[in-house]
């Protein structure tokens, strides 16, 4: 299988990406350059739970009518993809035929490659690849999406995912506690620093995340507290 | 999480100095699963910044360079500074340009290459950028 040297995911895009678009347009590169059309990475978070896509942290380009629910992007816990991705810490090609997945067959194809990602944290996620003209993946051509993506994953986990493990505050997100305090709103903390009221809120929840706090209140006293703000 | 576009169609703005632009995101619209999509189109900044004052844009697409102007950062603050706060994303045929790192700084949202474009892409952006991503614990609790 042809992979170039010019693939998105294999260029500097990768050290570049910031925000969950990046990171979804790297996980898609991977999966084309491969021949598939579809791709889903999402956390894997126990036996008796199935995958759930509509996770904050999941990623993924799959269809909503391929799911029961398209208000609900799961996939059980009885799948074989699910079962699989439960036990596994190596990845693989499925044969869907053999297998079936309620969910992946939706996508036309009999083959779904499966690849376990781990963070440093230990926590488990799996990415899933399907749809396409792809009928055979060879033991070359696993090795390498198996590469990409844990190199993909592990950019997407120090940027996105170990939130919780970086302490202090960048100069935008003091700037945005700071204005929260003063009673401002998203919208109009928008307006004040020329952003979007979503990259505001993506700084709050991120700050959120950072301080181990719940609301915009806790945030600003935790900011006091800490003296990140006076 | 729940959906502002579940109420209405999300109003895309094509803000590109080439119309046949307009005609390719027109066709990849159509591969947009839930929500549906309305597209407007204008090809400089100026009409750009007309539309949005008049407000009911959800998401603009900046093409990187429209002439006479420079690239993004000098018309995505034009944008922000008509009081735009939705998303704004801003897509080229070539955004290899390590300047494209500074996006955040002008107010950008994303950036994405035209040959990147596809009904998925636009599906994930729709979710991604008109979700609430604060918990109802964390709405507005001064309002």
């Amino acid at each position: 299988m042809l992979v170039t040297e010019t693939a998105l995911h294999l260029g500097p895009e990768l050290e570049r990406a910031v925000n969950r678009m990046d990171f979804f347009r790297l996980f898609k590169s991977l999966a084309g350059t491969h021949g598939f059309s579809y791709f889903g990475v999402t956390e894997i978070v126990g036996e008796e739970h199935g995958l759930n896509f509509q996770s904050v942290h999941a990623l993924h380009n799959f269809p909503g009518v391929w799911f029961a629910d398209p208000k609900n992007l799961a996939i059980g816990v009885a799948d074989p993809v699910v079962k699989y991705l439960q036990k596994a810490s190596a990845p693989c090609a499925i044969d869907m035929r053999q297998d079936p997945s309620e969910v992946l067959l939706s996508s036309g194809d009999d083959l779904a490659v499966i690849v376990p990602l781990h963070a440093a944290t230990g926590k488990r996620h799996g990415l899933i690849m399907v749809g396409g003209d792809v009928t055979v993946v060879d033991h070359h051509a696993l090795a390498l999406i198996a590469l990409d993506a844990a190199l993909i994953f592990q950019r997407y986990f120090e940027v996105i995912l170990s939130l919780e493990s970086i302490s202090g505050l960048n100069d935008r997100e003091i700037q945005i506690v700071r204005w929260t305090s003063e009673g401002k709103t998203s919208a109009e903390i928008a307006i004040i620093l020329g952003l979007s009221e979503h990259t505001v809120n993506s700084y709050i929840a991120a700050m959120l995340r950072k301080l181990h706090v719940v609301n915009r209140a806790q945030m600003v006293a935790s900011a006091i507290r800490s003296g990140l703000i006076t | 999480m729940s959906l502002r576009a579940e109420v209405r169609q999300t109003r895309i703005l094509l803000v590109d100095d080439d119309p046949a632009e307009q005609v390719l995101l027109a066709r990849q619209l159509k591969g947009v699963e839930e929500p549906s999509t309305e597209l407007e189109y204008v090809g400089d900044i100026d009409g750009a910044v007309e539309i949005v004052k008049a407000g009911g844009i959800d998401i603009v697409f900046l093409d990187n360079r429209l002439v006479p102007n420079n690239d993004f950062r000098e018309t995505a603050p034009l944008l922000r500074q008509a009081g735009f706060i939705g998303p704004i994303g801003i897509i080229s045929s070539d955004i290899s340009g390590s300047y494209f790192q500074e996006f955040s700084d002008y107010g950008v949202d994303f950036k994405i290459g035209k040959d990147e474009i596809d009904g998925t892409v636009i599906s994930f952006i729709i979710a991604e950028y008109m979700r609430d991503q604060l918990s109802e614990t964390c709405s507005e609790d001064y309002l």
